[in-house]
C-alpha cells in the first residue's frame, strides 16, 4: 500500500535520509533486505514523482465527462415548437438523448415534477436488452415517443430524434424527476439509442453543433 | 517376386540397385508411389540418384543447419497420400488370401509388417542421427516430411467394384482422379508398428473375386510419376515471462488498428515482442498479458505481468542474452515501456497466468478535480471506506460491443492525497476489485455507476489522468 504523506518536501527528504541511514548501519545478513528496502523507496519516490501533476498546467475547471467523449448535437423545436433535445454521440457510436437547457418544460414554475416511460405501445422503463447483439432491443424511429414530462401546469412528450435501437431508459427519473432539474444534460439524460451509421448520417444532417445552436437560441 | 522389408511386392526391381540409374525411365513402385525408393517429383523433373536415402537425409540435415537450430532431439512426422494405404491394404488382402493358408504365413503373420510411414521413419532416422548428431525422440525440432500425389501418378482412375455389403466413400477430385477409401469392406486387418489398428470385418466371402481383380490392376497400373515432396522443420515454441510498465499515455498494449491506420503511436506488444522475436530468431510471436489497461493510462509501479510465445525460435538465448534483452528494451531512446524480471518460462507460464487473475486486486492514482473545494470531512467519508459494493452498469464507452449488465464490483479502499496549492484537485489512491471500471467510478458516467466519488462528495467529480500503479499478481 502506498504511503501517502502530506505534500510536504522537508517531511519527504527526512524520511528518505533515515531509510538510507538504516541501511548503511544493517550487519551483513539484513544489509540484502534493506538494500532491498532502499530501492524500493526510490522506486516509489519515482512513483510518487510520476504521479504528482504540474500545477502550473491544471485548469481552473477542466472539461467535464460529457463534453471530453461526447460530441453535443441538438434538435430545436423538434416536432413542436420550444421542444429542445440534445443528441450527445459518442465515437462508438451510441446515442445520449435528453432535454436541452432551452426546452420549454424548464420555464414552467416547478420546473419537472413527474416523467412516465409509459408512453405509445409499451412501457419503455420495461424492456430489457441482453447480449452484445442487443436483441430485444426495440427499433424506433426518429419522432417515436420515449416518455412524457409532466410540470405542475402540463406534459410534454419527449422524442427520440434519432432513429435506431433502444438500448436504455434512464428509469432513475422515474423516482427522481428532480434530475432533470439539476442536472439534465448528465444524470438527467433520457435514453441511450444506438443508430445504425447510414441512420445516424441521414440524421446528423438535420441536428444543429452546438454552436449554431447557441446562437439560434440567442436570437430569441 | 522379390519382397522389400515391408512386405511389399516390387515387380522385379529393388530400391537403390543400380542399373536402376542406367534405364532410361526408372520404373516407379505401384504401391509405395516411389516413396521408399526416395525418388522424387520436383516440378516434373524425376530425380534419382544412386544414394536416393543418405542424399535426403543429407538435405534435411542441411535445412535444419542452415536454419541455425539448437537442439538436443527431433521427432519425425511423415505424411503420404492416402492412395498408398489403399494399395497397402490390397496387398495385404490378397497375401492373406492366396498364402494365408500355407506354413510360412502361419509363422510369420501378414498382418505384422510394417507399413510405409514406420518403414519411411525407421530407414532415415539412423542417418539423421548421425549427421545432426542428436537422438530422435519427441522433438522439440519436429522435422515433417510431406508426400503429395503430383498431377499424373495414376494413369487411369481406379475403379474398385463391390458388392452391397460395402460402403463407398468418395474422398473428392484430387488431381482429377476419384479416389475411393474403403470402409466396412471386409478388407482386413492392418497393423501398424506403432500399434494402432484398422480394424474392419473380416468376411472374406465373396470379395475375392473382385479382390484379384483389384490386385491385378494395381501391378497393371503405371507409375508415371513419382510423388511430389517437401519437408519443413520447425522447433516447438519458447515463452517469456515478465513485467512491464508503460510510462506513454499515447501507447497502447496491442497493435490497435481503425480502418488501417493506427491509433496511438506504438504498442508494448510490438515493443516487447519483436525485440524478443529478434534476439530468438524466431518466426512469429504472440503476446499475453494479466488484463489491460485503456491506452491513456499509464501502467506504473510493480508493472503488469506479461506472456511472449515465440515460435519456431532458432536460437534459445542465455540467462545473460535475456538480461541484454530486457537491457536493450529498456534503453530505448523513446522510454514508452520498461521490463522487468523477463526470463524464460515453461509451457507452465500460461497456467501461471490464468491462476492468479480471479483473485487479482489492482491500485490506482487518479487525478480527480470536483466542482466545490475540498473539505476535511471529505478526507475522512472517502479514507473511512472499507470494501464497498459499487454497480456500475455497462460503461456508454464499451456499450456498444459488451453486453447491458449491472455488475457488482468492490471498491477494497481510497485515501485522499491533496495537492499543494489547489483547493479543488487532488490525487485519488485507490485499491479495487479486478473488472472495475475506474474512470467511471469517479465521475458517474451520467448516474450509472453507484456510488460514485460524485455521489460520495456531494457534487460533481471528473477524472483527468489515471495511472495503474499496482497489480497484485504473484507471478513474474
Amino acid at each position: 500500500m502506498l504511503q501517502v504523506p502530506m505534500t510536504d518536501e522537508s517531511a519527504q527528504a527526512s524520511s528518505m535520509c533515515t531509510d538510507s541511514a538504516a541501511a548503511q548501519n544493517g550487519g551483513s545478513p539484513t544489509e540484502l533486505k534493506e538494500v532491498r528496502e532502499v530501492s524500493g523507496e526510490d522506486e516509489n519516490k519515482e512513483l510518487r514523482e510520476l504521479l504528482l501533476p504540474d500545477v502550473r498546467n491544471l485548469p481552473l475547471a477542466p472539461p467535464s465527462a460529457v463534453e471530453v467523449n461526447f460530441v453535443a448535437y441538438f434538435a430545436p423545436d423538434f416536432m413542436k415548437p420550444g421542444h429542445d433535445h440534445y443528441v450527445y454521440r459518442h465515437p462508438n457510436g451510441l446515442c445520449v438523448v435528453g432535454l436541452a437547457p432551452t426546452h420549454v418544460a424548464f420555464r414552467d414554475e416547478g420546473g419537472v415534477t413527474g416523467v412516465d416511460f409509459n408512453v405509445g405501445k409499451s412501457d419503455r422503463s420495461a424492456i430489457k436488452v441482453t447480449g452484445k447483439r442487443k436483441k430485444n432491443a426495440q427499433h424506433f424511429e426518429s419522432n417515436t415517443m420515449l416518455c412524457k414530462v409532466c410540470t405542475k401546469s402540463d406534459s410534454y412528450v419527449v422524442r427520440c430524434c434519432v432513429k435506431g435501437s433502444l438500448l436504455e431508459v434512464n428509469e432513475r427519473l422515474i423516482k427522481q424527476p428532480n434530475l432533470l432539474n439539476s442536472s439534465a444534460d448528465r444524470e438527467g439524460y433520457i435514453a441511450i439509442i444506438m443508430p445504425r451509421p447510414a441512420d445516424w448520417l441521414k440524421v446528423k444532417a438535420t441536428l444543429l453543433g452546438l454552436e449554431e445552436y447557441k446562437r439560434l437560441k440567442e436570437q430569441g | 517376386m522379390l519382397e522389400n522389408s515391408d512386405g511389399n511386392l516390387i515387380d522385379g526391381q529393388s530400391s537403390e540397385s543400380e542399373h536402376l540409374t542406367n534405364l532410361a525411365e526408372p520404373v516407379i513402385c505401384s504401391m509405395c508411389l516411389g516413396i521408399l525408393q526416395f525418388y522424387h517429383d520436383n516440378n516434373g523433373q524425376l530425380s534419382v540418384s544412386k544414394d536416393g536415402l543418405n542424399d535426403l537425409a543429407a538435405s534435411i540435415a542441411e535445412l535444419v543447419k542452415q536454419q541455425g537450430h539448437q537442439i538436443d532431439s527431433f521427432s519425425l512426422e511423415v505424411s503420404v497420400p492416402s492412395i498408398t494405404l489403399d494399395n497397402e491394404r490390397v496387398i495385404m488382402s490378397y497375401m492373406n488370401r492366396k498364402y494365408g493358408s500355407q506354413l510360412f504365413s502361419q509363422e510369420r503373420s501378414f498382418s505384422e509388417c510394417i507399413c510405409l510411414k514406420n518403414a519411411l521413419k525407421s530407414l532415415i532416422t539412423a542417418p539423421l542421427e548421425m549427421l545432426l548428431g542428436v537422438k530422435y525422440g519427441q522433438g522439440p525440432l519436429h522435422i515433417r516430411l510431406t508426400y503429395s500425389e503430383s498431377s499424373k501418378t495414376i494413369e487411369k482412375s481406379v475403379e474398385r467394384e463391390f458388392d452391397s455389403t460395402s460402403k463407398r466413400r468418395k474422398t473428392g477430385n484430387e488431381n482429377g482422379l476419384e479416389t475411393v477409401e474403403l470402409l466396412n469392406s471386409g478388407v482386413g486387418c492392418i497393423t501398424t508398428g506403432v500399434g494402432r489398428t484398422v480394424v474392419t470385418d473380416t468376411s472374406l466371402n465373396g470379395l475375392q473375386h473382385h479382390q484379384s481383380s483389384d490386385f491385378s490392376k494395381l501391378l497393371l497400373e503405371k507409375v508415371r510419376r513419382p510423388c511430389s515432396f517437401s519437408f519443413h522443420c520447425n522447433r516447438d515454441p519458447i515463452y517469456f515471462g515478465g513485467r512491464y510498465l508503460k510510462f506513454s499515455r499515447n501507447v497502447s498494449q496491442t497493435c490497435w488498428m481503425i480502418d488501417e491506420e493506427r491509433m496511438g503511436e506504438a504498442s508494448v506488444e510490438e515493443i516487447i515482442s519483436s525485440c524478443i522475436l529478434l534476439m530468438c530468431r524466431g518466426d512469429k510471436y504472440k503476446f499475453h498479458a494479466a488484463g489491460r489497461e485503456d491506452i491513456d493510462v499509464r501502467m506504473l509501479g510493480s508493472g503488469r505481468p506479461f506472456l511472449v510465445e515465440i515460435q519456431n525460435p532458432r536460437h534459445i538465448p542465455s540467462d545473460v542474452l535475456v538480461k541484454d534483452i530486457e537491457e536493450k528494451i529498456n534503453s530505448s531512446r523513446d522510454k514508452l515501456v520498461r521490463v522487468k524480471n523477463l526470463k524464460l518460462v515453461g509451457s507452465q507460464g500460461w497456467t501461471l497466468m490464468r491462476e492468479g487473475e480471479a483473485e487479482k486486486q489492482k491500485e490506482y492514482a487518479a487525478l480527480v478535480w470536483i466542482s466545490r473545494p475540498l473539505e476535511d470531512p471529505d478526507m475522512l467519508s472517502i479514507s473511512s471506506v472499507r470494501d464497498m459494493c459499487i454497480l456500475q452498469r455497462t460503461p456508454i464507452r464499451v456499450l456498444h460491443r459488451r453486453s447491458p449488465l449491472d455488475r457488482e464490483k468492490i471498491i477494497h479502499w481510497m485515501k485522499i492525497e491533496r495537492i499543494a496549492d489547489t483547493s479543488q484537485y487532488f490525487i485519488l489512491h485507490l485499491c479495487t476489485q479486478a473488472g472495475t471500471y475506474i474512470k467511471e467510478f469517479v465521475h458517474g458516467d451520467l448516474g450509472r455507476t453507484h456510488p460514485s466519488i460524485g455521489s460520495i462528495l456531494g457534487c460533481r467529480a471528473e477524472i483527468l489522468q489515471l495511472d495503474v500503479t499496482d497489480v497484485k499478481m504473484d507471478v513474474f
